[in-house]
Order: C-alpha cells, then sequence, then structure tokens
C-alpha cells in the first residue's frame, strides 16, 4: 500500500493539484500509512480513524481560489454545487466547512461530511477528498473536486463585480505561472501509421500520456479509441489516460463479443462518431476551458432550464459546435456525432471536447489543443475586459 | 412511520395462528430491514436444526420498497441453511416484495410444521392458510400459474418438497432465493406457496429529496458501461459476463481444473442475442432490466447459470443450457449448487455427462432417484462420502458460483470470509476486481484486499438490508441510497453510521455461525486452488494461489474485523452489547 501512497501523491504533485509541500496522502489497511505534509497526514489519519475508507488526500490549492468561493458563497449554505458535469454526474454537490466552523476537533466535523460525499472543501486547508476502496480513488476524488472547483471558481470571476488587488495578483500568478502553455502542434511528434493492433495500442498510450503531460486533462477524465477493420479499441471505463498500457478493449463493431463491457462509459458515442464521420481516431478530455466556456450562454429569456439535459441548440465556440447531453446512456452520444463531422471537433455542455482524426492522432490531438487555446484567449479575452472596466 | 410499516406478520403452521406484531423504531433503525432484520430475529432461533419446526423461515422488505427508487423491489429471505449449517439470506428481485410491503408488512415470520400441504395468503385484511395437497407435486410453474389471480406469489418445486439440500424458492416474475436450499426449509413446513397482495401505500418522509437521489442514480446508471452501455446488462442481460469472464480466464471448466472453455462463444450474450432474439425483462420498477426472456415467452438463464450448464460441466450446447435452467426453476432447484453438484459427481466417476443426461439427471436430483440422492446433498457431501473431499468445489458447503477465484485474488478472499459460504456476493468485489467500478484495483494482487472486502462486507450487508438490487451498485452508491433512506424515512444517517450497521449485521451473522461451531478453518478455499494453475490468456497466467500471502491477507481480514487469531470474537459479548 505504500508504494500505492507514494505514486499517487506523486501524481498529485505532477499535477499540481496544491501548493509543493501542501499536499498528503494517508491510506489505512490494518496500519496508517501517510505522505506528505505533516499537518495534513495528521489530520488524514485522524480522519480514519473516525470513517472506515481505505484513503483520504488532502490539497492546499496553489493558490487560494477554494477560500474566495467560501467566502463568496452566502453563510446559510452549507454545500455549493459547481455546474460542470464532473459535479452533477458523480459529485452531485461539494459540503463545505467554514474556518469560524472548525473550533474544538475540526476532525469531526470533516469526517461527518466527508461521510456524505466524495470530498470536501475546508477554508484555510482545502480539499479533502476519500478514497473509499482503494488509494488511487482518494487522488481520483481529489482531482475531480479541484477541476469542479477550479471551473466554479473561474466562471464566477466573470460575473464578480469586485476582485480585491491581491486575488488579481494570484490571477496573474497562476495565469503566467500554473497554466501550461498550450504548445503548437508542429512541436509534437509525428504519430505512426495506424496499421496493426500491437502499433494501435502504442500510439494510444503514447497520445493518451501526451494529452495529460500537456495539461490538457486530469489524467482519469478522459478517453480515447481508434477504429481498425472491424474493431474499435477503446480506454476502459475508470482508467488514466497517461497509464493506458493493458487497459484498452477491442470491441467488435458488429458487437459479436461483450468483452468491452468494461470498456468507457462514452463507448456508444465513439461508436456512432465512427459511424458517422469516418474517422480513424478519436479523443474526448475534459480541458477546463473548454468546459468553462461551453456554460457561458447568452440566449436571452431561455425557457430551458436543465441546459445539460434538454439544450436543443447548436453553439459555436470557434469553429466548435456545443452541445447539450448527458453522460453515457444520458443522449451526448446522439448529439455529438452528427456534428463534429465538419470541424473534427465538439464540445458538451458542462463537460468536455470530443475531437477527431482522419488517419492518424496527431489531428485528434491538433483539433482538442485548439479548442481549448481558443476557449482560453475567450475567456482570458472576457476576464480583461471586465477587469479593465472597472 | 416514514418508509417502514414498523409490522411483523408471525405465521406458525402447526398451531394455524397468525399475528400481527409491531417492530420497534429502534430494531428497524439499527438494521434496517431486509438481512439485517432478518438476522436480528433470528436471535433466539439460530442454533436449531434448518428442519426444526421452530426453525423461522424470514420473508423480510426494507425501507425503499415500494417507494419508486430505482432497482428496490427487493426483498431478502433469511433463515439458516440446511445445505451449509450457516445463517443465510438471499436476496433477489420480484414484486412479492412490494406486494408485501403494500399488505402493511416490513416482514414475514414462518414457523412450524403443517401436518399437510398448505399456501398461505396475506392481504392487509387477512392471512388464511389454505390446504393446497392438490399442488403438492406440482412443479413451480403449474403452482405459479394455479395462484395467478392472487396477486404476487413465492413457491416451491419439488425439490422443496424432497428437501434437496439446494432447493430453492422461485418468485412469479423470475426472482428466485436460489442458494443455500431455503426452498428445502419452506419444503419441511409443507409450505407450498406464499401468496401476497395489497394496496398500502409506503409513506416518504421528503418526496422531493427523494426524487432528487433518483435523479443522481438514473445519471450514473448512464454513465455506468456494465449496467447501461451497449454491452451491458441492460442490452444482454447478465449473459453479457460470459466473454468477460472467459477473457479474464476465470470461467470455471470442467469442475474448475481449467479456467478456460473454448465452447464458451456458443453460450455468450450475443449468442443468446441471435439465437433466442431475447426481450428486455427485469423487476418491477427496474430500469436496468437485467433479466432477458426468449421472443417466446421463455426466461433465459443468468451468467452464473450459463457458465455452470456450460463450462463447468464441459458443455458447449446452448439449448441443453436453456432446457437445464428452465428444469431447475420448474423443480425448484438452485442451478448453480446442482450444475456444480454434477460437476463433482462427474470428476469422482471420471466423465461428464452428455448433454441429453443433464435434464434427466435434474429430475433425479428433485426426486431424489437413483444417483440423484447422492447429488442432493450437494458437492461436499457427496465428494467426503466418496472418500475425496478434495473434490468438491465449495467453502463451508456452498458450491462456488462461476468465477473462478485464482483470477482475482479479491475475490478468492471473499468467497472465505462469505458468512454464506462460498459466494462473492457478500463483498461486492467483483465490481472494482473485474468492471472496474467504482475504480479498478489490480486482480492479481493480495494488496489492500483485506480491506476492500471488508468495506465492501459492511456496505453490502446494508444494501441488502435497504434493500436495494446489488447490481445498482454498478453504478451508484451508498452515498445516494443512503440519502434515499434518508429521504424515504426522515432519519439521516451519516456513512459512518450506516458502516456501523452494516459491521453490525455481518458480525452478527458471524457470532451465529461460530457459535454453531464454524471456525478459521472453515474460511479456506479448495485445495486445488493453491496447488493447481489455471488456464492461460493471451497475456497472462492464471498461477496456482500463493498460500502464504493468502493466509497473510486473511489474517489481516481478521485484525481489521477486530477478531482474534483464529477468527474468533467473544460472541456473547458482542450480540449482548447489540439492539
Ligand atoms: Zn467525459
Amino acid at each position: 500500500m505504500i508504494r500505492q501512497v507514494e505514486k499517487y501523491l506523486d501524481k498529485m504533485q505532477r499535477d499540481r493539484i496544491g501548493k509543493p509541500g501542501g499536499m498528503a496522502l494517508v491510506a489505512s489497511d490494518d496500519t496508517v500509512i501517510g505522505q506528505g505534509n505533516d499537518a495534513l497526514q495528521s489530520l488524514g489519519s485522524s480522519l480514519l480513524e473516525r470513517l472506515d475508507l481505505t484513503a483520504v488526500a488532502l490539497v492546499e490549492p496553489t493558490f487560494p481560489f477554494t477560500d474566495y468561493l467560501v467566502v463568496a458563497t452566502p453563510t446559510a449554505e452549507t454545500r455549493i454545487t459547481p455546474r460542470d458535469t464532473e459535479t452533477r454526474t458523480f459529485l452531485h454537490d461539494i459540503p463545505i466547512l467554514r474556518s469560524s466552523q472548525l473550533s474544538g476537533e475540526p476532525a469531526d466535523r470533516i469526517a461527518e461530511l466527508l461521510g456524505q460525499r466524495k470530498g470536501v472543501l475546508v477554508e484555510g486547508v482545502g480539499i479533502i477528498a476519500a478514497g473509499s476502496i482503494t488509494v488511487e480513488q482518494a487522488y481520483i476524488n481529489a482531482s475531480s473536486l479541484f477541476h469542479s472547483l477550479l471551473v466554479m471558481y473561474l466562471l464566477d470571476l466573470l460575473t464578480r463585480t469586485n476582485i480585491p488587488e491581491q486575488e488579481l495578483q494570484q490571477l496573474d500568478d497562476f495565469r503566467r505561472n500554473w497554466l501550461k502553455p498550450l504548445v503548437s502542434p508542429e512541436t509534437l511528434l509525428p504519430g505512426k501509421d495506424l496499421n496493426d493492433p500491437t502499433t494501435i495500442l502504442q500510439e494510444m498510450s503514447r497520445v493518451g500520456r501526451i494529452t495529460v503531460e500537456l495539461g490538457l486533462v486530469d489524467s482519469f477524465f478522459g478517453n480515447i479509441s481508434c477504429r481498425f477493420d472491424n474493431t474499435l479499441y477503446i480506454s476502459q471505463t475508470a482508467a488514466s489516460l497517461d497509464e493506458l498500457e493493458g487497459c484498452i478493449d477491442p470491441v467488435p463493431f458488429d458487437n459479436s463479443s461483450t468483452c468491452g463491457i468494461t470498456a468507457s462509459s462514452e463507448l456508444l458515442a465513439h461508436r456512432l462518431i465512427y459511424e458517422q464521420t469516418g474517422a480513424r481516431t478519436l479523443l474526448h478530455g475534459h480541458p477546463r476551458f473548454a468546459v468553462i466556456m461551453s456554460m457561458l450562454c447568452d440566449t436571452p429569456d431561455c425557457p430551458i432550464d436543465d441546459c445539460w439535459r434538454d439544450c436543443p441548440h447548436t453553439r459555436l465556440l470557434g469553429n466548435a459546435p456545443v452541445v447539450a447531453g448527458e453522460v453515457g446512456a444520458g443522449g451526448l452520444a446522439r448529439r455529438v456525432a452528427p456534428i463534429i463531422g465538419d470541424s473534427g471537433k465538439a464540445v458538451v455542455y458542462g463537460h468536455g471536447i470530443f475531437a477527431i482524426g482522419r488517419d492518424g492522432f496527431d489531428d485528434a490531438l491538433n483539433a482538442m489543443i485548439e479548442t481549448e487555446e481558443w476557449c482560453r484567449r475567450e475567456y482570458f479575452r472576457r476576464l480583461d475586459m471586465k477587469i479593465s472596466n472597472r | 412511520m416514514h418508509g417502514w410499516h414498523g409490522q411483523a406478520l408471525h405465521v406458525n403452521l402447526k398451531t394455524q395462528q397468525t399475528r400481527s406484531e409491531q417492530v420497534s423504531p429502534e430494531l428497524l433503525q439499527s438494521y434496517l430491514g431486509g438481512r439485517g432484520l432478518g438476522d436480528r430475529l433470528m436471535r433466539e432461533t439460530f442454533t436449531l436444526d434448518p428442519f426444526d419446526a421452530d426453525m423461522p423461515l424470514i420473508f423480510a422488505v426494507g425501507p425503499l420498497c415500494g417507494t419508486d427508487l430505482p432497482a428496490t423491489d427487493q426483498l431478502a429471505i433469511v433463515s439458516r441453511s440446511p445445505l451449509t449449517g450457516t445463517i443465510f439470506s438471499n436476496s433477489t428481485g420480484s414484486r412479492f416484495a412490494t406486494r408485501l410491503k403494500q399488505a402493511g408488512y416490513d416482514m414475514l415470520i414462518i414457523t412450524g410444521k403443517s401436518d399437510k400441504p398448505v399456501t398461505l395468503q396475506i392481504t392487509p385484511d387477512s392471512t388464511v392458510i389454505e390446504e393446497a395437497t392438490a399442488l403438492w407435486g406440482t412443479t413451480t410453474t403449474e403452482t405459479l400459474s394455479t395462484l395467478a389471480a392472487k396477486g404476487s406469489s413465492a413457491v416451491i418445486g419439488p425439490a422443496g418438497e424432497a428437501q434437496v439440500l439446494f432447493a430453492s424458492i422461485q418468485f412469479h416474475d423470475g426472482g428466485t432465493a436460489a442458494r443455500g436450499g431455503l426452498g428445502a426449509v419452506m419444503g419441511s413446513k409443507r409450505l407450498k406457496a406464499i401468496s401476497v397482495d395489497g394496496d398500502i401505500e409506503t409513506a416518504v418522509a421528503e418526496p422531493q429529496r427523494l426524487a432528487n437521489a433518483r435523479d443522481d442514480i438514473l445519471r450514473l446508471f448512464n454513465a455506468s458501461p456494465a449496467l447501461f452501455g451497449e454491452l451491458g446488462f441492460k442490452e444482454f442481460g447478465t449473459a453479457a459476463l460470459v466473454d468477460l469472464i472467459a477473457r479474464r480466464r476465470m470461467a470455471p471448466t470442467a469442475n474448475f481444473r481449467e479456467t478456460f472453455f473454448p465452447g464458451s462463444f456458443n453460450y455468450s450474450g450475443p449468442a443468446l442475442q441471435k439465437e433466442y432474439a431475447p426481450l428486455k425483462n427485469g423487476c418491477h420498477n427496474c430500469p436496468i432490466g437485467c433479466r432477458v426472456t426468449a421472443s417466446d415467452g421463455q426466461p433465459l438463464p443468468e451468467y452464473d447459470t450459463i457458465s455452470q450448464f456450460g463450462g463447468l460441466l464441459n458443455n458447449d450446447d446452448l439449448p441443453t443450457i436453456i432446457a437445464a435452467n428452465n428444469t431447475c426453476t420448474a423443480l425448484g432447484l438452485d442451478p448453480v449448487s446442482a450444475a456444480a453438484s454434477i460437476a463433482t459427481w462427474s470428476e469422482l466417476r471420471g466423465s461428464f455427462p452428455e448433454p441429453e443426461d443433464i435434464v434427466p439427471l435434474l429430475h433425479d436430483i428433485a426426486a431424489r432417484n437413483g444417483d440423484g440422492e447422492q447429488i442432493a446433498h450437494g458437492a461436499r457431501r457427496l465428494a467426503e462420502d466418496s472418500g475425496r473431499p478434495e473434490v468438491a468445489m465449495t467453502v463451508k458447503s456452498l458450491e462456488l458460483p462461476a468465477c473462478d477465484p485464482r483470477g482475482a485474488y479479491g475475490i478468492a478472499l471473499s468467497y472465505c470470509t462469505s458468512t454464506r459460504g462460498g459466494c462473492h456476493q457478500q463483498a461486492g468485489v467483483f465490481a472494482p476486481e473485474i468492471l472496474r467500478k467504482p475504480v479498478a484495483t489490480d486482480r492479481f494482487s493480495f494488496a489492500g484486499k483485506a480491506k476492500l472486502v471488508k468495506i465492501g462486507e459492511n456496505n453490502n450487508a446494508v444494501i441488502e438490508s435497504l434493500v436495494a438490487c446489488r447490481f445498482a451498485f454498478f453504478g451508484a452508491s451508498l452515498e445516494e441510497y443512503g440519502e434515499a433512506l434518508a429521504a424515504a424515512t426522515g432519519i439521516g444517517h451519516t456513512l459512518s453510521e450506516l458502516q456501523q450497521i452494516g459491521e453490525r449485521i455481518f458480525l452478527t451473522e458471524r457470532c451465529y455461525n461460530q457459535q454453531n461451531g464454524f471456525d478459521r478453518n472453515d474460511d479456506t478455499l479448495p485445495e486445488r486452488f493453491f496447488t493447481e494453475a489455471g488456464s492461460h490468456g493471451e497475456e497472462f497466467d492464471i498461477p496456482p494461489l500463493d498460500r502464504v500471502r493468502f493466509y497473510e491477507e486473511r489474517d489481516r481480514y481478521y485484525r481489521l474485523r477486530g477478531l482474534d487469531q483464529f477468527g474468533q470474537l467473544n460472541t456473547t459479548e458482542f450480540l449482548g452489547k447489540q439492539p
């Protein structure tokens, strides 16, 4: 178990979801094992004494945007509900604890809330996420909370009336130093021809890893596939894009085998896209600025109240169409397939990007980078305009 | 009261007395319903012989039954198993559950032995015990069609009447209390059938909150490849697992001598679909609809049955598998134990039956004729009586289902720690080890598996007490169902309180078993799994289990459970402290 703790703490550090030295991962088997920040470790251990979990991840974010979210939440509210799909499908909402509520034994109060949801937000501490049955699960939930909260924070910034100077400086630092520049596609290694299963599996693993290294997606959230003859090679459900070796299912197009029951929950979307576009490759992930921009809709007096599920419109982000539709069998597959062919890219409301390649993975990856780049630029253009208008 | 009715119906078949009794709110909140409440109500009787007149046979629903929450048309059937000697709970989906609740009861407790065969008919206004000599000897199918107008029914077949140790209880809509021989307990009471009907609604404390929980759960079903994926249960039924288990080299073949059966593509999900153009079916109120029926209406078998009558018996003939399933249903036999006992018998005599001999053999078992008489006692007794106990692929006398323990080490451990014997359902580790839900674990590693099994056992004890279908947890989790419980009952339980309830239920069962003589030596697997390799896969081998690591992890499990090194606990003290 110690190896798992080391591995996932290392991943948290590489993902930079917390301050260097501001993260800890604690796991419990018949003994408790922890790594990382001492104070956070001891808080983690106290939580594991109170809850029958396998692991807890504790993250003090790089800049205190989580605290700003807590401050911005009306005092009567005990939880916040980011509007992205990750929250909507898996997290439901995120309980918050204010520093004023932390007197006495904070672990009691935190444990009570952590027992209800996959993670909680504690003012002055940060993100605390549970792994009920594996260490990896604590890592996944921490990165899921980080993603949802950051998306919510950045989205809220566009409507905030007042951003204090200190926060602006932190934001500037985040923008210049934390966000990775999206490399121009030409600097990526050219892909190989996808003419045999072995090469296909290698290429899928390689491209999955690059997608994560570019900072386009958090490793856990995304899927990738390739069509070859009558087989669709697709990453498995709950697989990490940067560790796809051994986690790719071959799924026959004619459904003559059900081995792919462990394939990604977006298998149907992948299949329909191949059927309707003739693409060879497909890459799907949740880059944060595409998620943010997909939720900025200016339709006046729109009568739809469930935008994730019910919006029938196709909007545009640059040349990428945006549609609604929920995860898996929830409808996105049927909405994405008909609109992705022209530009090779599509964005799903609150969720992420689908990008296709005609021959190899290069153009799929490029399409994803382009879309995210456009969304990032557009986001900061709007933010800068808002700030300079003050 | 919200969620529960707080009423138990007691029926004594000997005295013919029936009475409705209140169940205290304390017990309801401490055990929830289903398996947990059933276990609690066995506190005074669990040491009795399973065929003792005073042995209760309990049908229990839970606080979510009768609401519109998905996958909650479920009940638990609890008694002491004549096959294993352990406390035994089966949970299954059937409209019977909702109708029992609509009759006004959370549980039905049957004791006593009738002099003559009888049926029991329960409505909100009356409980009637009726002589049923004419039904005795008929198949479950015949009995159920006779009772069709009387609401929902649970019946036994000839196997239950003959007290075959793995006789099942069949429900009118395909549900079954298959395992552990509870049909024999019902047969020993000369109770042929129970029918329930009613119209009493389950009061929900916070309907809007329940609706929200329902939306959350359905969204997770949508996101679950195993449930709503195009290769999942909704599309193919549980037969979707045939190909996956074959690929993982975990398909028990020829009585577990191999773990891959090349003929399994003959009876895979797609093969079934091609051959029978199945219609989707399933429990009332359940969007998963895992039960499939052929276009002519005959039910198609589920994964374990297919694989047991397939590879386990070296048989790749699909029509035989379908016929064997229908025969088990009609005669009231557990298909998993029936096939596994035949497999043991086959290894003992040195050859597997021809396909055409399988159905006749099942009739012999139910009638206890010829070879059937011996097989009717189950694999463990059969092998011991033949002087070759190592041939029985059982744990605590329960025949293992269609999932080879050498291919997934958490499943291996869970076979041994399950309180009902060789079953991986109680720990629910199939989801993370095989289906990668909610997250994947390395199936070839023991690291973390003791904890995984313990947490899974506690969670599942809660699930089977709510009662919710375990398949729902291939998508959703106790987070959402716990929220639904709070919405239905108006009483919130934190996750750690729910886990405590799960632990209470599980350890209560362990106490009962310990007092009935079970100890560490029963928490182990057949020798074969430690000494013989399984069939190798494309990129991996299936070596024998590492005995040292296996017992290390079992010892760790004991420590996590607060048991001593012999796997024992102070039962009097533990039970004395429980509500
Ligand atoms: Zn996605």
